[in-house]
């Protein structure tokens, strides 16, 4: 919850970007019939399609409406915004078929009514703190965060939380004081691009979470963490994944994030992101 | 990602203080104002509350600054405000509060001599005139817990400018400043140390209540907003030592600041020597106008004995807030509460500074 700037509170994130994942979505149009249709898990989707030609309606050549076709490698229903990814592929789609490149923004709003509560993804050129139900940006935050290793599980395998269904958590007063303090360190954070920073304020909001969705080995994470000189602990609000997060600058911070890595493993988790984990196609030429 | 604009009033300009660099290591959070940090968050979200029709008088007893935060912000709401204070009161700030539109009631001087003295006596005369307005708001600075939650914006402030910040140092009365700003710069530092600063014969830190000599600082009720467990350390200090580096901080600083900010100075000062790698604030919470006839002028420090003694370099540490306490003095409070520090005194209870027995060691 955070106030927007005239005293009103909003509920809003900002998003761990998953750089490696996504969606790819085909829009199939169609004059014979109204409405779009998929599979059972495009929901959403069919949803989203369905406002985005609404939104063409009147431009030349609309369609009635259409099939949609989704290929993702997104998780589903562990908190890693699989939904998000098919609605954003499939509003782009949807814009794409009409010609046109639908403002990021407006993929957000869009996003939001289609299926309620999204994260930020579609506004991928900066960190925005976003009002994931209302569908608005409420502070840029900065460019882009800072370079960062991450190794993501799920802490409850076979365990899913329906983002729709979930009841949003009722933050008491101290709590709200808490985002508006962690908001300003993550502004402090991407702007001296300190993963330290970033990675306390993660830390932060996972504990404040804990009260509303707990995360049965956050404390053992954050043992993890704490052991091989990571900065935090980041988590799903309303998912099961979390993640450590480490300095890509600090020595041996790839193979501290693999220790993690095995350690996770060992405690029968599944892991569900290894970002910059691998060496990059530098390290391999600096090595050879 | 934002340009400057400029206030919507006057209050939220006063409310955030400047963060201005003393040394390598320490940097002073200089306040015009601090009290309009809880005086303005409570009036602004009592009125958002409906608690503030346009009949609705506020009521608050303060004999200091928390008054005049008050009676500012009741300007902008266009409220009436009545403010029960001591006999004692600062003749430049009753001059100002009362151009602000407040109602200041001074409790008679008698009320001092009687148990919990003024502070007890004002409580009273409170409640007096809250049964008889037909409607009131009392923003209770000592026991509303949106005291120490207004601090979120000054944390919030710490974090954005510095990052990391190691200890908070700043004197305490309510609780609020020092509770709110730690607590909330905790959620993200939780390592982060607290020292209060607080002068003799005041009961904030288990000292037993008596006379005291620097204004501004020290108590003779316990506050609800002070949860004692958010300090490492405790500090008092006396009035000479505070005035004196009060002056320094001007000296040295061009900070023109009041006694109360002098006293964190001097606890601030020595702990950024003495720990190097840790990254200090210094709370200073008013400036300097109301002393300039007092602190500021030398021949009434000389007049008044204030001068008579060295300053010492570095606090005297107690072996217990009880034991008898002068000059500069420190107890490593280690984040217990009240209860917990006062069970630990192996003397008879009543043993204390303002206990006529000789002080022994009992170790």
């Amino acid at each position: 919850m955070f106030d927007d700037g005239t005293g009103r509170l909003r509920r809003a994130l900002v998003t761990m970007p998953q750089p490696d994942r996504g969606s790819r979505a085909v829009f199939y149009p169609s004059h014979q019939h109204w409405g779009v249709l998929g599979t059972a898990e495009l929901t959403k989707s069919r949803r989203a399609a369905i406002l985005a030609l609404r939104e063409f309606s009147g431009h030349p050549a609309p369609a009635k409406g259409g099939r949609v076709e989704v290929i993702s490698d997104v998780p589903r229903g562990i908190g890693m915004g699989s939904s998000t990814s098919d609605v954003t592929a499939t509003i782009r789609a949807v814009a794409d078929y009409h010609g046109v490149a639908l403002p990021r923004e407006e993929v957000g709003r869009l996003a939001v009514m289609a299926e309620r509560a999204s994260d930020s993804i579609m506004i991928d050129d900066r960190v925005v703190l976003f009002a994931h139900r209302e569908g608005v940006v409420l502070e840029t935050l900065g460019h882009r965060l800072p370079s960062m290793i991450i190794v993501g599980c799920d802490t409850e395998p076979g365990a899913r939380v329906d983002t729709v269904a979930f009841r949003p958590a009722e933050y008491d007063d101290r709590e709200i004081g808490a985002f508006q303090v962690l908001r300003a360190a993550l502004r402090r954070a991407i702007a001296t691009d300190d993963v330290e920073l970033v990675g306390r304020v993660a830390t932060a909001s996972a504990r404040i979470n804990e009260r509303f969705l707990p995360k049965p080995q956050l404390a053992q994470l954050l043992e993890l963490c704490r052991r091989y000189d990571g900065c935090g602990v980041q988590v799903a609000h309303s998912g099961t994944v979390a993640g450590i997060i480490f300095d890509p600058r600090r020595p041996a911070a790839r193979e501290n994030a693999q220790h993690c890595v095995s350690r996770i493993e060992e405690w029968g988790l599944v892991i569900t992101a290894m970002i910059g984990v691998q060496p990059t196609w530098a390290d391999l030429k600096a090595s050879a | 990602m934002s340009i400057r604009t400029g206030f919507a009033e006057a209050t939220e300009a006063y409310q955030l203080p400047r963060l201005i660099r003393l040394g390598p290591n320490l940097f002073a959070a200089a306040f015009t104002l601090m009290k309009m940090v809880p005086a303005r968050f409570i009036l602004r979200r009592a009125a958002q509350d409906g608690k503030l029709a346009p009949g609705t008088v506020i009521v608050e007893t303060t004999s200091g600054t928390f008054g005049l935060a008050l009676a500012m912000q009741a300007v902008h709401l266009d409220r009436r405000l009545i403010l029960v204070s001591d006999p004692v009161i600062d003749e430049r700030l009753y001059r100002r509060l009362t151009d602000l539109g407040a109602v200041v009631e001074r409790v008679p001087a008698e009320a001092g001599q009687i148990a919990g003295g003024y502070q007890a006596a004002r409580l009273h005369r409170l409640h007096e005139i809250m049964a008889t307005e037909p409607a009131t708001f009392c923003p209770r600075q000592y026991t509303n817990p949106d005291n120490p939650r207004s601090y979120a914006t000054v944390a919030e402030l710490f974090l954005e400018a510095l990052g990391q910040v190691d200890c908070v140092i700043g004197p305490v009365g309510s609780g609020g400043s020092m509770c709110g700003t730690v607590g909330y710069l905790r959620s993200v530092l939780p390592e982060c140390r607290a020292i209060g600063v607080d002068t003799h014969a005041s009961v904030l830190f288990g000292h037993v209540d008596g006379k005291r000599e620097l204004r501004g600082l020290g108590m003779s009720l316990m506050p609800e907003n002070l949860d004692h467990r958010v300090f490492d350390h405790a500090h008092w200090c006396s009035a000479y030592a505070a005035y004196a580096a009060t002056r320094e901080l001007h000296q040295r600083h061009a900070l023109f600041m009041g006694p109360t900010s002098g006293a964190a100075y001097l606890v601030a000062r020595w702990w950024a020597r003495v720990n190097p790698d840790a990254l200090t604030v210094v709370m200073l919470p008013d400036e300097g106008h109301r002393y300039l006839d007092t602190v500021y002028d030398d021949e009434w420090l000389k007049a008044n004995g204030h001068l008579e003694e060295p300053v010492p370099a570095e606090p005297t540490p107690l072996e217990h807030p009880r034991r008898p306490s002068s000059g500069w003095t420190s107890y490593g409070w280690a984040r217990r509460t009240h209860d917990e520090v006062l069970a630990l005194d192996p003397l008879p209870a009543g043993s204390g500074p303002a206990d006529p027995a000789p002080a022994r060691d009992s170790r």
